[in-house]
């Protein structure tokens, strides 16, 4: 026991170190200039970000990628998780879903995002794409994780004469929700590729838009302070999730 | 032997109809690589009704197969499987069965109470919180209502799963070698546990097992099974009146007993 806590200490140690010596680079290399005018140092950067004149800007880009981020994401969940239910309970469904889901997978975010403009307008592209790829991710794992039942369990449930519901309900759902809430966690980092994806292609607001205004305007300071903004809550809702799929271990295992 | 019967048999109607009746059943399994494995052969059981039938063998010879059976987790390859006449799946299917797995099979999220109150909320029935609350007395577990499964040792899992198989007055219970990954002394106290639960339940039982003491201790019958192909080769009739106690289990007629029992095990070991 204690063994492991030392273990897991030493690696989070090692880990900051790297994290450290990665962003010390940054800064030298910036600092003297290694790799031209295009990397600036870390201290401008975020220097830039924290300028309390460009908070207006910063904030609404947020204010827009984090609404259609909200909004696709909890689309795809429900969508991805009543799709691998039903395909759960109407097995007949399930290679069918299974080969949609992978198929709408396999169509790159960028070819996809000129359609959705078509479709659904400039506004609501972003969550659309955001929405995609979340469904895919909890589509997947929710699948894969209604095998987590173990057989004693489902044994358990025959005998008792539990319904196809009764079991869903009572155990295939409860057991999957420690891989489920996994699902979500991995789902977060994609649909906001996927809300970038789709502000690049025309939104008014949002982090993406300001990458790419960034880009085709040779702002460097602005383009890097955008990418560290989409870095930043990419991680904070990965170590969100994170902490959630730590205590569903806790709770449901 | 037989004619020292028990007291509860003298009691009983001659000609009741069994409860449980297992008839001529053969089990085959398909292997992998296209063999035809025949884990059943002739494999005949009755257990009357409110009487304490233990099933023993050799590892492998297919008496869990029975069991399963028996709880319509498995089908026979052909003869047949009745329970009060009706096929096994009908008691299932009316929440008349209850089954302790040699794996407790507790859901980890549930705490003891509500691993407990699982039966009736799959019947649809209203949890009798009294009733719930009798048998957590009856198997020891007073006071550890809220604890949950994995906080518990490997003895106390196995009362919550007993408690549980319980809880509805099943019709027919099966307890599939539920003390089999307990040590020694608190499978002997299980035993001694279980007979007090079952002396108050009385109920049409099945316990599969591969320890004689425990088959000798607990059943009113001990049917012995073969190697595999396994079909019933002894049946005895244990002739110690209830309450049994340590003495009994000390007594001469226990040890021949046990050694009779022991013998007709190994005899099939050899070639």
């Amino acid at each position: 026991m204690a063994a492991v806590a030392r273990r897991e200490k030493g690696s989070a140690l090692l880990g900051a170190l790297g994290i450290g010596m990665f962003l010390l680079a940054w800064e030298v290399i910036g600092q003297n200039r290694w790799l031209g005018l295009t990397w600036p140092a870390l201290s401008d950067v975020v220097d830039y970000l924290f300028t309390p004149s460009r908070q207006t800007l910063f904030l609404r880009a947020l204010t827009a990628s984090l609404g259609s981020l909200v909004i696709g994401y909890c689309l795809g969940l429900v969508a991805g998780i009543a799709a691998a239910m039903f395909a759960h309970t109407v097995s007949a469904t399930r290679s069918g879903l299974d080969t949609m889901s992978a198929f709408i997978h396999a169509i790159p975010s960028i070819a996809l995002a000129p359609l959705f403009i078509v479709f659904l307008g400039r506004e609501n592209t972003p969550a659309a794409l955001a929405a995609l790829s979340t469904f895919f991710v909890m589509y997947v794992t929710t699948t894969s994780s209604f095998a987590s039942s173990r057989p004693e369990w489902i044994d358990l449930m025959r005998v008792l004469g539990a319904s196809r519901f009764d079991r869903l309900r009572m155990l295939d759902i409860p057991a999957a929700i420690p891989i489920i809430v996994g699902g979500m966690r991995l789902a977060a980092p994609s649909s906001l590729i996927g809300v970038i994806i789709g502000e690049w292609f025309g939104a008014s607001r949002g982090v993406g838009v300001l990458i790419i205004n960034a880009m085709q305007n040779f702002q460097i300071p602005l383009l890097w302070s955008a990418v560290v903004l989409a870095v930043i809550v990419s991680l904070s809702l990965f170590a969100l999730f994170g902490l959630l799929q730590k205590y569903a271990e806790r709770r449901f295992r | 032997m037989n004619a020292a019967g028990t007291a509860r048999e003298n009691g009983m109607t001659v000609d009741a109809v069994p409860s449980v009746q297992v008839r001529d059943v053969v089990k085959e399994f398909h292997l992998d690589d296209g063999q035809r494995l025949v884990a059943l052969d002739g494999m005949s059981l009755e257990i009357p009704a409110e009487s304490f039938v233990a099933l023993i063998g050799p590892s492998g010879c297919g008496k869990s197969t029975v069991l399963r059976m028996i709880a319509s987790l498995d089908t026979p390859t052909s003869g047949s499987v009745t329970v009060n006449g009706n096929p096994p799946a009908a008691l299932a299917a009316n929440h008349r069965l209850g089954v302790a797995f040699q794996d407790h099979a507790l859901l980890p999220w549930l705490d003891v109470r509500r691993n407990i109150e699982l039966p009736y909320r799959v019947s649809g029935m209203p949890v009798d919180a009294e009733r719930v609350s009798q048998l957590i007395a009856l198997v020891g577990l007073t006071g550890l209502e809220r604890a949950r499964p994995k906080q518990l040792s490997g003895g106390l899992r196995q009362r919550v799963a007993i408690a549980r198989s319980l809880v509805l007055r099943p019709e027919v219970l099966l307890l599939d070698e539920p003390f089999g990954a307990l040590d020694a002394v608190t499978r002997r106290h299980m035993n001694y546990e279980m007979q007090r639960i079952w002396a108050e339940e009385k109920l049409t039982t099945l316990l599969v097992t591969h320890s004689v003491d425990e088959a000798l201790f607990l059943a009113d019958r001990v049917l012995v099974m073969s190697a595999r192909p396994g079909h019933v080769i002894q049946s005895l009739d244990v002739p110690f009146e209830r309450p049994r106690t340590v003495e009994t289990m000390r007594s001469e007629l226990f040890h021949r007993l046990q050694d009779e029992l022991t013998a007709a095990l190994d005899s099939r070991a050899e070639p």
